[in-house]
């Protein structure tokens, strides 16, 4: 249910400050969502200092510059660094990105990083995706051939492939799904923009014998009917892909469709 | 240890877009709109009791507090069709690009102040 306010162990209180010790002039102030699991406190905000001169120029950068110089306690997922991974998927300056590709100059002011909205937290910018993955996995992910040859290739015309492009390329990094307002108060039911985006890329594959299935599936007033067009899925994708534009072609197919 | 874990922040620190913003408002304007009719209905079963009310409802009208409440749903009733206009070309399948979406965003929200203002200039015109 729509819940606006956070409960009372989730309320966010102000944390430690951590001055500049390297004297240089041009300093930026991040604020960083703290949570430690092993000290039974709320979450904190702690303020860091932190010298531009020597930080590369995106939001990851500043991170490993923290946890390298300034404070190794701090905790988040990192992998590839170039926005291949989507491990580094949270909230910056009031919007989901992948802090790996997400330049820093782009924010004004001071630099605020949550972990991805709505989400059990872990430990500081780790939020727990447990429930998005099982979502991934109710809608089978993978292709259904009644082709029984185990060595013939399944033929799939250019036309066809091309399909695909917009919906195969998603690295399901959650960016989307925790950006949308729809998906916070109903994540448990509805299936949120990354999964019902890839609903769609094996509904619209042509190898795929199920189609009928797939989409009788997900044609539910919860999985699927609760996306409002919000569109923060869209402006919030990395990949600069368009998940709300795939729920809408799914709508549409079901629709028309006779099933 | 699951109660334990704290909800990250959500609503309270996301951006707003235009979209998003288009979005709640065209929920807010949709229940202000059901209200609003279910009150015009009480207003005018009212007259059924006579002259007296009809004053009433007159003198309801012609105040500050009132013409503001008819400025005020003029407007609501002006977004929630330009908005549903959006929604149902997006019902369609068009009008998903990023920058589309910011554009017709833009249009229902100044739209439905421009047509509030040419209401409110016909209505004081020509009425």
């Amino acid at each position: 249910m729509v819940q606006l306010n956070l409960p009372e162990n989730s309320k966010v209180k102000k944390g430690k400050y951590f001055k500049d010790t390297t004297g240089s002039k041009n300093l930026k102030k991040v604020n960083i969502y703290r949570w430690d699991p092993s000290s039974g406190e709320n979450p904190r905000i702690d303020t860091y200092e932190v010298d531009m001169d020597n930080c590369p120029s995106k939001v990851l950068d500043i991170l490993n510059k923290i946890k390298n110089e300034i404070d190794p306690t701090l905790a988040y997922r990192r992998s590839c660094a170039h926005g291949v991974c989507g491990s580094c998927a949270m909230n910056m300056g009031g919007k989901n990105g992948l802090a790996c590709t997400t330049p820093h100059a782009g924010i004004e002011g001071d630099i605020d990083i949550y972990p991805l909205p709505h989400l059990k937290v872990k430990k500081d910018l780790i939020g727990d995706l447990d429930g998005l993955y099982k979502q991934y996995k109710s809608i089978e992910p993978w292709l259904k051939s009644n082709s029984k040859s185990e060595t013939k290739e399944i033929y799939q015309s250019k036309e066809d492939r091309a399909k695909l492009d917009g919906a195969y390329e998603c690295i399901m990094c959650a960016c989307c799904s925790t950006s949308c307002p729809s998906y916070w108060w109903n994540g448990d039911k509805y299936l949120g923009p990354a999964v019902l985006l890839q609903a769609y890329r094996w509904i619209i594959d042509s190898r795929d014998d199920e189609r009928q299935a797939r989409l009788k599936k997900v044609a539910d007033e919860l999985k699927l009917y609760r996306c409002h067009t919000i569109l923060n899925c869209t402006s919030a994708c990395p990949k600069g892909l368009n998940p709300a534009k795939a729920i809408a072609e799914i709508k549409k197919m079901l629709a028309t469709a006779n099933i | 240890m699951e109660n334990k874990e704290p909800l990250s922040p959500h609503i309270q620190i996301y951006k707003w877009h235009i979209s998003s913003l288009v979005s709640i408002s065209h929920r807010i304007t949709g229940i202000i709109n059901i209200i609003v009719i279910t009150f015009i209905c009480l207003l005018a079963s009212l007259l059924v009791l006579g002259h007296n009310s009809y004053e009433m409802i007159n003198l309801f009208l012609i105040s500050k507090i009132g013409k503001f409440f008819i400025l005020g749903i003029t407007w609501s009733f002006c977004f929630q069709v330009l908005s549903e206009i959006r929604h149902l070309i997006m019902d369609l399948g068009y009008g998903f690009e990023l920058k589309t979406t910011k554009i017709t965003g833009l249009i229902v929200i100044f739209g439905s102040v421009l047509l509030t203002v040419v209401f409110f200039l016909i209505a004081k015109n020509f009425l």
